[in-house]
This record gives structure tokens, sequence and C-alpha cells, in this order.
């Protein structure tokens, strides 16, 4: 749990020691390529953090398409927060698209940490409200921004994710078709390769 | 001068597809005491040993990806594989025939079956080799050369023994005809059952070992088909006799001793250098290549 450690010492105040008493009880789980932690219909009740890997979270339109609404790398937390603080249903889906290693975060473990940590509630405002202006960002570029846009605007935040996922998924992402993606790929070269 | 000994004889480990037309197995850098440090300047050594594929109308292969930094180097012993790239090459390498692609700033490219071959089916065996490059060279402009075997140095051995094909650097007075940017040796020993050769680099050199054919007796410890030898960083010379008809591939490189940072397609030498390649690849700057 080494890149959790990290994250609770950077970005949530705790100490070392802390974050070692808080991990003794606590486990990894790791699931295959293709494997869900979570289905559409289900009551969220973890978060997930990314030690190793990459999730994916999407949603089904009524003619089954796949709408990704967002990627998660090695330290990002995937989860529907809608479901697990409102207790209701899931509209989402969250699997794997490599093998991958998440913990387990559930609303008694956050208690925990509030206890041994001062600053835990002003640490996790922050990082809500960071969550929150991503989620904004992301609505005015899909509302008002080209693709080429939202293309260079994905690859600032997700700059190692284009080796690791399917063009299909990455155009899902932007709103866009595959063919789109690649025109844009294709005018990017045109201007920037050298050779 | 000294025999170099072995330092360790590495099985092959279990196989693995890289796309859906390469069954290989990793030496370099996952087999036990060939990380990249170790085996310097060899990066990563994947073997496709005789592997028998059914006919297949879509050639099998692997899809466009990108590389930064280091040199490719594909070794045909059987079967044939197409390629392409984004600076608008593309190719056949033929059986017994060697590419060796200097990807330095950066190429996509992508690897198939060569059509004719996919559609028959038939026996595929290849080593894909990465040659790290100097830090002064690994910007320097993408190239190939396209070696074919008529074009190798081809030294006879005494007592029809067999002979060395040389690729890279020289056995005896037989030079290679591939160009390099540090000292490389690479050849294959093709020897007749009995048959004998010496071979001498210098002590601090990285040197190896693959069986690609039949099984040979190394310093006169035997060492079996698909077997991968390191050698000791000591000594200069070293035996190698075969048990049948054998064919074994040596490699021998002046260790770069510089800093690595590698992540997947790309190795360069610092963290920074990494992030700038995923930046470049983003933005299109190796150039485009359709699926």
């Amino acid at each position: 749990m080494k890149r959790f450690s990290v994250f609770l010492e950077d970005k949530l105040g705790l100490t070392t020691s802390q974050v070692e008493d808080l991990l003794l009880s606590k486990q990894t789980k790791t699931i295959n390529k293709g494997d869900f932690l979570l289905e559409q219909g289900q009551i969220c009740s973890h978060s997930f953090f990314v030690e190793e890997g990459l999730l994916r979270m999407y949603a089904l339109n009524n003619d089954g398409k796949e709408h990704v609404v967002q990627f998660s790398p090695e330290n990002w937390i995937a989860g529907d927060r809608g479901s697990i603080y409102f207790n209701e249903p899931s509209n989402y889906f969250i699997d794997a698209i490599e093998e991958t290693t998440v913990v387990f975060i559930d609303q008694p473990f956050l208690d925990q940490l509030a206890l041994v940590s001062p600053d835990f509630r002003t640490k996790n405002e922050f990082l809500l409200h960071n969550h929150i202006r991503h989620q904004q960002k992301r609505i005015q570029l899909l509302l008002g921004a080209t693709a080429e846009e939202r293309y260079l605007d994905f690859i600032q935040l997700y700059p190692n994710l284009l080796l690791r996922v399917p063009q299909w998924m990455i155009a899902s992402y932007l709103g866009i078709t595959p063919e789109s993606l690649s025109r844009i790929r294709k005018a990017l070269a045109d201007k920037n390769f050298a050779g | 001068m000294k025999t170099k000994n072995i330092e360790i004889v590495l099985p092959p480990r279990p196989a693995h597809y890289v796309g859906d037309g390469f069954r290989v197995h990793n030496f370099i850098p996952s087999g036990f005491r060939a990380d990249m440090q170790r085996m310097d300047p060899f990066i990563m050594l994947d073997y496709n040993s005789k592997f028998e594929f059914p006919p297949s109308e879509q050639p099998k292969g692997v899809g466009v990806h990108p590389h930064r930094g280091f040199e490719t180097v594909t070794i045909a012993y059987q079967g044939k594989v197409a390629h392409h790239d984004s600076g608008g090459g593309g190719g056949v390498i033929g059986q017994g025939d060697v590419q060796w692609m200097t990807a330095a700033s950066g190429v996509l490219h992508k690897e198939y079956h060569e059509e004719e071959f996919s559609k028959k089916g038939g026996f595929f065996q290849m080593v894909q080799l990465w040659v790290n490059l100097p830090a002064k060279d690994k910007m320097s402009k993408p190239k190939y050369q396209g070696i074919v075997n008529e074009e190798m140095g081809k030294h006879e051995l005494p007592i029809n023994s067999g002979i060395v094909e040389v690729i890279a650097g020289a056995y005896k007075d037989t030079k290679g005809p591939a160009s390099t940017f540090s000292p490389v040796n690479m050849m294959n020993a093709k020897l007749n059952a009995g048959g004998k050769a010496n071979f001498n680099f210098p002590s601090h050199y990285t040197t190896t070992l693959l069986v690609v054919e039949g099984n040979v007796k190394v310093n006169g410890q035997e060492v079996a088909l698909d077997h991968f030898v390191i050698f000791e960083k000591e000594g200069e010379s070293f035996e190698v006799e075969a048990s049948e008809n054998s064919i074994a591939l040596i490699l021998s490189g002046e260790p770069l001793n510089e800093p690595i940072a590698a992540h997947g397609p790309f190795v360069m030498n610092t963290q920074e250098e990494i992030q700038e390649a995923f930046q470049d690849y983003n933005i299109g700057k190796f150039g485009y290549l359709e699926d």
C-alpha cells in the first residue's frame, strides 16, 4: 500500500506512524482486467484508491452505448459519490481496464481518519472541491469546447493513458467518435511531426 | 587470455504474447540477474522460440506503438515479419534477415506476420532485442538498417566446424554490416555437430549466448535449446561446441554506464525525459500511423 500511504501523508496530512497504525488492519484487493467493482443498480458502499492499474467508471445509455465518465489510474480514487452519500442505487459501472490493485475506503475508515488527524476535515474538503472543480470543467468542455481542445485537456490530465487505453474508450470519454479522435491525432501529427 | 566463465544459465520463462503474433519468452529485463543495469547496453530481449502458427487470413502481430531512446533489432530465424512506421518506411524482414531500427527520437510502428506467411501458417522463430542508445544519441533522427542474410559477414570455421555469421561488430577478421552507436558484437554461430568455435570479447563487455537451434557446450558445460547464458564480466575467451547441428546467438556489448529511466516503450536517462516522451507522443511528435 505504498501509494496509499503516501496519499494519506501528502494529501490528508497524516504522520507516518498514524498511517502505519491505520493500515495495520487494511488490505489491498487485486482484480482482473474486465472485473467489476460496481454495477449499475447496486449501492456503492466504497471508494477505491488505485495502488496499481487502471479503473474506468462508465454509464450505459438506452441503446447500450457506453459513456466513460472517468478513468482512474494510479493514485486516483474511483467511486460513485452520489450513491455512497445518498445511499441510492448507482447509475454507473466501475471495471478494471488492466489488472488492478485497489484499497477499499468506507465511511468507518474515513471516521477513523478524522479521529486521528485534526487536519483531515479541511484536507478532505479541499479534495472534494478539487473534484467538483474538475467535474465543472469537464461539463464546460463537453458543452462548449472543440474536440481538439478536449483532447488537449485529456492529455494534460492523463499524460500516460493514451498507451494504456483503447482509442474507442478515449473517444467515449471525450464524447466523440473514434474516427474523430483519429482525425484529431493525425492533424496534430501533421503539425508536430518533424520526421 | 583468461577464460570467460558462465555466470548463469537461464531457462526460458513461461511464454506470453506480445500482440497476438509474437509468443515470447522474456530474458531481459525480467530474467534472474538479467535486469537492464546488469545487461547494459542490452535493455530488452524477447525470444519467440520455434512455434507453429496456424494459417490466418488476418495477419497476427502488434498494432501501432511508439519507441524512443533505443534501437530495436529483430532477428528472423523462421517466418517473415512485415512492418510499417510513421516516417513512411516499411518492408518485410525475411527469414534469416535482421532489421535494425534506430528509434532514437521516436517513431510509431507496427509489426505483423507477412501476409503470405500468415495465410500459409508455419514455424515462426524470432529474437527482438533492444539496444540502448548513449545519452547523446537518444534524440537523433530515426533510421533503419535492413540487413539481409547475404550481406552478413561469413566467417568459415576450420575443420568443417560451421560458420559464424556476423551481424554487427566482428568475429576475428570478419566484420558485420550493421553500424552501431556504441561497440556491439552480434553474431550467429552456426555449428555442425562436433564443430567448435572460440570467442574473445573484452572482459568488461556484457556478453550473452542464446541457443536457438540444437544444443551446445559452453566451456564444456551443456546448454540446452532455448536457454540463455550470461557470462561473467571477467576473462575474455570462451568456447562453444555443438553437440548436434546448432545455432547460437552471441551478443557482446560495451556497457554505456549511464542512468536508465524506462517506462514501457520509452528508455531515457531521467524521469523528466520520460514525461517529455509521453507529452511528445500525445501531441503527435512521433507522427501518425493508422492501426
